[in-house]
């Protein structure tokens, strides 16, 4: 069997370079059979693909999406650099 | 309430707009000349650095009541279409800043800023030396390069206050918060390095989406990564000298 670290180096990799995501933010880790994605987008469509993107490249492993969306905020309070 | 010399800078970086995204950034600047007197963006405007992201970009921020200022980001150069993303946005009206400078009248005051991309190379007793394979020398010179011309040309702008924007960053303390074994792929010390030999207000970057809104450099010039992550707000506003 191919070592975890392996294969979760080659799904960070596929999200960073397949041209649907390039994301290159996201932390993979494989527990056994687990594949976990963590990290944070600005759009579900972004972390559907990024989805996709992993278990394409990592098929036999149960995939577990917990990347967050980010909303954007209205801009809060200056800071003043004096 | 502001004195005439106040001047209050936006700034945001990697807004990583896609061509899902026309409209979504917009409606949050909405009012920003109540705000602010000039939107400094900071790189990596595109996903994947392609021209019709880059139209996207550009009708993001056409026209805004403020001057818009931008560098691009590595994303903006993936698809090799950096000189084109650069042109549809200068006809957007946006100023496109590449290893040079440029002087915006903002009221009485004037702000020269300076800045490109910037590049990595990690930080002073552990980064790369232009030593050893012609890659490894290229990847340091392409820094140090870029390094010179900033210097070069901060010390010619004439303006009450500059600025500098760069998408990578000049130092590790806005950095903290990514794995410390990419640092010298998200900036270089040769950044800050430079712009303390010439004197800066604010060094503004972004790149580091997990990374730290506030540092310094060694030489005290304040530096802020405004990567939308880091920011999690449309933009932030630094304001300086005396406003209040
Ligand atoms: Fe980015
Ligand atoms: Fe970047």
């Amino acid at each position: 069997m191919e070592a975890p670290q392996y294969v979760a180096a080659r799904v960070q990799r596929a999200l960073a370079e397949d041209a649907r995501t390039h994301e290159l933010g996201i932390r993979v880790d494989i527990r056994g059979d687990q594949l976990f994605l963590r990290g944070q987008v600005d759009g579900a469509e972004q972390r559907e693909r990024l989805g996709a993107v992993a278990h394409e490249t990592a098929p036999a492993l149960h995939l577990h999406n917990e990347i967050k969306i980010v909303d954007i905020v209205e801009p809060g309070e200056d800071e003043h650099l004096d | 309430m502001s004195t005439l010399t106040d001047l209050r800078i936006a700034a945001v970086g990697d807004v990583h707009l896609g061509e899902d995204s026309r409209g979504h950034y917009r409606k949050h600047l909405e009012g920003i000349e109540e705000r602010a007197d000039v939107l400094m963006l900071a790189g990596d405007l595109t996903r994947h650095g392609t021209l019709e992201e880059g139209r996207v970009v550009a009708d993001e921020f056409r026209d805004l009541p403020v001057t818009v200022v931008a560098v691009l980001g590595n994303h903006d150069y993936h698809s090799d279409q950096q000189y084109e993303i650069a042109s549809e946005l200068r006809d957007a009206g946006v100023t496109v800043l590449d290893d040079d400078g440029a002087v915006l009248q903002c009221g009485e005051t004037k702000l020269g800023v300076v800045g490109g991309k910037g590049f990595g190379g990690g930080f002073a007793g552990k980064s790369a030396s232009e030593f050893g394979e012609r890659e490894i020398k290229n990847f340091v010179a392409h820094t140090r390069h870029i390094a010179e011309a900033w210097k070069v040309a901060l010390k010619e702008v004439q303006a009450d206050h500059r600025l500098v924007l760069s998408h990578y960053s000049p130092i590790k303390e806005t950095l903290e918060g990514e794995p410390p074994e990419i640092y010298p792929f998200l900036g270089s010390y040769l950044l800050a390095e430079a712009v303390d030999t010439a004197g800066a207000d604010l060094f503004v970057h972004g790149h580091a989406h997990k990374g730290t809104e506030k540092g310094m450099t060694p030489g005290g010039i304040r530096v802020r990564n405004v990567a939308l992550p880091v920011l999690g707000r449309a933009y932030g506003v630094y304001c300086l000298d005396d406003c209040d």
